[in-house]
């Protein structure tokens, strides 16, 4: 299958049987990886003894040099560009709990192919067309950078109305609630956000005692990892317990997406909660303390993406990410590769863009408090 | 109009200045605690006038290409008249800037100023500027 074809239908694309998948993804891969060692001198620097003749087949996929997705953060990271900045069309970014910002850039070809892909799988794994969604996030025109908020964007142009509920990085549950209520009965309701809104908004559901069942189709959509800014977890389990207690969603209709602004992965999770890799992209699980050596099927380790996508830069990155990957077939029929995250690197920060609205959300909660308490002093 | 000026990509690509003046005279920080976009500039001063001047910078290609531009426009500029550059000065020594840019023109000016007030005040930003 080119490359061509697995971007614009990424669900055929996932359940064309294994053989096929690995030739696909070893030619899509190989050709992208001789696309940036023959423009890119930084790049080419970095390959020591590995050169596109040494990309045959799917087995050799690791042997591609990958760059440390801290480059994106060096103030040199002109260096990782294989298009001129003429020819950059877009910069993503996202910022971590140390503040300086992590900024992907990206020239015209590279947006088109993952605008396209992106909107492929949310296709092929949510099947929404119609609706109404809630968005517990920052709008696009409030932070047109953000590299979570521009994914979740995408999917408005799949719904009938939609409404952002982050303004000036304050959420307001009762507004929320409000939307919710007027599309009652004449839209099926989605809500889509970073875990940790959208937990807090069944908290203050929880609290309130109010109740709200939503409708047979809706669904949860998230992104931006499970850790807190604080540090503390919230469990997917007792997420999807509150979930289907205070909303009446289905677990299966629970989706979580993993992702990272530097490349053109999303792992979109389909009704077995697996986090399908998509085609056009390679998942290698690395051993902690040598990143040159791969880990098979199951083992976990640090978190390398292969993008085929790329033609801004080279798209061959060592995250800061642990998980695993598991390239069993999946119930839902979906061959290819699922991945699981499970925690940032020791040392890493902590890192994305949910972080820094979570972040802020709560210092803008803290100046409020502070106000209050400020007014009441004076009387 | 192109996306990026002419002078953006050349700045962006070879950037002037890089790094920190050793034993710096001032060094002023300025950073956008939502997108994230920081400039650090260390300088030496002698006769109210900026001398030796680096630059270290974060976050969007204007950003980096403002912070090289600054170092070379600041290069022998009296003190006075850097607590004066504005934001439109900032953005036509940047050969113009998209409206999603012009931040970037802010930040320059606010460094600029920065730099100004902290020799007046014998001030050294402990600038947090790190990649982590």
């Amino acid at each position: 299958m080119e490359l061509a074809a697995m971007v614009g239908m990424p669900g055929e694309a996932l359940r064309v049987p294994r053989a096929q998948w690995r030739q696909s993804l070893a030619e899509a891969v190989g050709a992208a990886f001789a696309y940036h060692y023959e423009r890119n001198a930084f790049y080419r620097a970095q390959c020591d003894s590995v050169s596109p003749a040494d990309i045959a087949d799917y087995a050799d996929l690791h042997k591609i040099p990958l760059l440390p997705v801290g480059m994106f953060k060096q103030a040199g990271a002109h260096v990782l560009l294989t298009a001129g900045l003429a020819d950059i069309e877009t910069e993503i970014r996202s910022t971590g709990t140390g503040g300086v910002p992590s900024v992907a850039r990206r020239d015209a070809l590279t947006t088109t192919r993952a605008s396209v892909g992106i909107f492929g799988g949310y296709r092929d794994l949510f099947g929404i067309s119609k609706g109404a969604g809630m968005f517990l996030c920052p709008s696009t025109a409030e932070v047109p950078e953000m590299g979570m908020v521009k994914v979740f964007n995408l999917l408005t142009a799949m719904l009938d109305d939609h409404r952002y509920l982050v303004h000036n990085y304050s959420f307001d549950p009762e507004q929320a609630l409000a939307y919710l209520r007027g599309w009652e009965g004449r839209m099926t309701r989605h809500i889509i956000g970073p875990p940790f809104i959208i937990a807090r908004f069944m908290r203050f559901l929880e609290l309130e005692s109010v109740p709200l069942t939503l409708d047979p189709e809706s669904m949860i959509i998230m992104l931006g990892g499970w850790k807190q800014y604080t540090g503390r977890s919230i469990s997917r389990e007792e997420f999807n317990d509150k979930a289907q207690r205070l909303l009446g969603i289905d677990t299966t209709r629970i989706r979580d997406m993993y992702g990272m602004i530097e490349s053109n992965m999303l792992a979109i999770e389909c009704e077995h909660q697996r986090k399908h890799v998509p085609p056009w992209c390679f998942v290698s699980i690395r051993d902690v303390t040598d990143p040159a050596v791969e880990l098979a099927p199951g083992q976990t380790g640090g978190i390398a993406i292969l993008d085929a996508l790329n033609t801004a830069y080279p798209g061959f990155l060592m995250s800061d990410d642990i998980g695993e990957i598991d390239e069993s077939d999946c119930p839902c029929g979906r061959t290819g590769q699922t991945v699981r995250f499970r925690r940032r690197r020791q040392g890493a920060e902590l890192g994305c863009c949910a972080v820094s609205i979570e972040k802020y959300l709560d210092s803008n909660e803290v100046v409020a408090e502070c106000e209050l308490v400020d007014v009441a002093g004076r009387r | 109009m192109p996306r990026f000026s002419e002078c953006v990509i050349d700045h962006f690509t070879n950037p002037r200045n890089c790094g920190r003046v050793p034993d710096p005279d001032v060094a002023a920080f300025v950073g956008n605690p939502v997108c994230g976009d920081q400039i650090l500039l260390t300088a030496r001063v002698g006769d109210d006038t900026v001398g030796e001047i680096a630059f270290e910078a974060f976050g969007c290609s204007a950003a980096l290409a403002v912070a090289s531009i600054l170092t070379e426009r600041l290069t022998g500029m009296p003190i006075p008249d850097v607590a004066v550059i504005d934001q439109t000065l900032v953005a036509g020594w940047s050969g113009g800037l998209a409206p999603d840019q012009r931040h970037v023109a802010v930040l320059g000016a606010d460094v600029a100023h920065r730099l100004a007030e902290n020799y007046r005040g014998g001030v050294l930003d402990d600038a947090p500027v790190s990649a982590g």
